[in-house]
């Protein structure tokens, strides 16, 4: 819900100083409006429409065949499904794997405590190049590329791996400001650690998890380098991939409107997700810094 | 405490065996193996052949390899300047105290989240085209034949196109990092800097410049870290394998060990993880740098 604000009075003093400032701003926002406007909108126009120049017009009306073709012919409904269902799998085992850590982490003084968190913090700053040769290496040799299954089971391994430190780092952070009387509650009313943690602080911690799962959710849709290596086939890309033979593909065939709504809907998933949790998921970029 | 330390194993171990797996193990292995030929990257330890430093030799007088760390080097440099001021300059507007403030910031974030395929098929496709691109049309209307004449893909103006496209993408990112380190600073300090009589700039340069020299850090780490994966701009905007105007270390070491292409002669994995450490020491180099230049003062605020 929006809170209400009380109307600050207009004081054109005051605006008229941070005119420049406005200035920048609009022009910036409006760049961005047009150039994803337009792609919209060629995307539901005819090619021969696009190369005119009257996109914005729509001289032959709107054209949502263009999305049916490109859902269909091109593959994307495979490349659609494929990343949602890594997307949702990733995050929700991401989540599993990261928040006990995570909580031992946060609330218990051992050995190798600090070790493991400067280990994460680092990791977080490795680049992929690093990894991914051992990586392509042991999962080629141990026979894992060449069925479907273990080819999605390796790609949701991989997913997970990559956000695991930022994910724990993040979630660490949240669970060392939430108080520790609640588990001393729990404890003397007979929980073990464990049961504590499931069942009272986990539920607690919901809005840290959303945000962190939105933002990984963003992460894994848009992921690029290790699924080009370790999806062997059309049947197992996810959208960014996919997206990027389906242009290579497309310069040949010259539907450019299909190739505009092709993006539009590797686009849009993660936009909605942003039209309603932009504040979520500007604080969770923020949120996982401070380490 | 027996007990509490089982819980605590068990509640920790999948992390960390996901951190050894997929981060210490291939870092060690990737270190290994660049002091190794490899004919094949699957190819087990006992194909390998030790070669010393030979791999890092190779790629430091292979000229394809110099020009994708050139390219690489302007990437981080100039896009740096672009990015690191524009968004510091994004940020500074956007708490200065305009109406809309989260709508703003919503919007210069919204690139961000886009995947970058698609963000680099609306530069590609709509902005730069010749026929019914954005800055053709622009240009056009405003009376500049000659600028709209300007093909923005051609082997001339590519790497800029490419530079511009990016920084857009990146901006958002790093103004949110400012942001955060500004809107800590407590109002009270730019309330009595008003009071005192001084206006927005010399507000941003007394106040705002000395205590956000912790965040600068932090912005210059993120934007080697990010700059170093360069790749999927370069493969987008590369009509050739091996374009010299939009090569880049990683799209090297791609082409290198997987194969990508004609251009690679031989095959050898070892020069693909040398690539991958060089990167690293140059994240490794910046980062201790930027430690030793930028002293944080351990202001209070």
């Amino acid at each position: 819900m929006k809170e209400k604000r009380e109307r600050v009075p207009v004081n054109w003093h005051k605006e008229l100083r941070l005119l420049p400032g406005y200035i920048v701003v609009i022009l910036w926002v409006l760049f961005t409006f047009v150039l994803l406007g337009w792609v919209f909108a060629a995307s539901l126009s005819k090619t021969a429409d696009i190369f005119k120049n009257r996109v914005f017009s729509f001289p032959t009306g709107l054209h949502f065949e263009n999305y049916i073709k490109a859902w269909g012919a091109s593959n994307v409904s495979t490349f659609f499904t494929n990343s949602l269902g890594y997307s949702f799998i990733s995050c929700a085992l991401l989540i599993l794997i990261c928040a006990p850590a995570a909580y031992v982490l946060a609330r218990f003084a051992f050995k190798g405590n600090k070790l493991i968190q400067t280990s994460f913090v680092s990791a977080m700053g490795v680049p992929v190049i690093m990894v991914v040769l051992p990586l392509f290496s042991v999962i080629a040799r141990l026979n894992l590329l060449s069925s479907t299954w273990s080819n999605r089971f390796v790609l949701v391994f991989l997913y997970i791996g990559i956000n695991a430190p930022y994910t724990t780092i993040f979630l660490t952070t949240f669970f060392s400001n939430i108080s520790r009387t609640y588990e001393e509650a729990a404890t003397i009313d007979g929980c073990t650690p464990s049961g504590a943690f499931w069942k009272v602080i986990f539920p607690m911690a919901q809005t840290g998890i959303v945000t962190v799962t939105i933002f990984n959710f963003i992460n894994i849709w848009n992921e690029y380098f290790l699924s080009l290596i370790f999806a062997n086939s059309d049947k197992l890309r996810p959208v960014a991939v996919g997206l990027y033979s389906m242009i290579s593909a497309m310069k040949y065939t010259g539907d450019w409107a299909g190739m505009f709504a092709a993006v539009t809907i590797v686009f849009l998933p993660t936009f909605i997700l942003y039209l309603f949790l932009s504040e979520k998921i500007i604080g969770a970029v923020t949120g996982g810094l401070k380490g | 405490m027996n007990k509490n330390r089982k819980f605590i194993i068990g509640f920790l171990a999948p992390a960390v065996i996901m951190f050894i797996l997929v981060f210490l193990y291939p870092i060690i292995r990737t270190l290994m193996m660049s002091f190794f030929k490899i004919d094949s990257v699957t190819g087990g330890i006992e194909t390998w052949k030790f070669e010393g430093l030979s791999n890092y030799q190779a790629l430091i007088t292979t000229p394809v390899f110099q020009t994708s760390m050139w390219n690489l080097f302007r990437i981080w440099f100039f896009g740096g300047i672009i990015v690191l001021s524009f968004s510091l300059l994004l940020a500074v507007i956007l708490t200065s105290g305009i109406r809309f403030k989260k709508f703003f910031r919503a919007v210069i974030y919204l690139p961000n989240i886009v995947s970058a395929v698609a963000l680099a098929t609306m530069w590609l496709q709509y902005v730069y085209s010749s026929k019914f691109g954005l800055l053709t049309t622009f240009f056009n209307a405003i009376g500049l034949k000659s600028a709209a004449a300007t093909q923005w893909l051609d082997s001339g103006h590519k790497f800029r196109a490419l530079l511009l496209a990016y920084c857009f993408g990146m901006i958002g990112y790093h103004m949110l990092i400012w942001l955060s380190g500004i809107e800590r600073i407590s109002p009270d300090l730019f309330e009595a800097a008003h009071i005192d009589g001084a206006n927005k700039p010399q507000q941003f340069w007394y106040i705002t410049r000395p205590l956000l020299k912790g965040i600068f850090k932090t912005n210059i780490t993120m934007w080697s870290v990010t700059s170093v994966a360069f790749f999927v701009w370069s493969q987008l905007f590369s009509t050739v394998t091996a374009d010299t105007q939009t090569i880049v270390p990683m799209v090297y070491m791609y082409m290198q060990t997987f194969g990508a292409g004609n251009t690679v002669t031989e095959r050898n994995a070892g020069l693909g993880a040398a690539v991958g450490v060089i990167l690293c020491i140059c994240v490794i180099v910046i980062f201790t740098l930027t430690n030793r230049l930028i002293k944080e003062d351990d202001l209070e605020f």
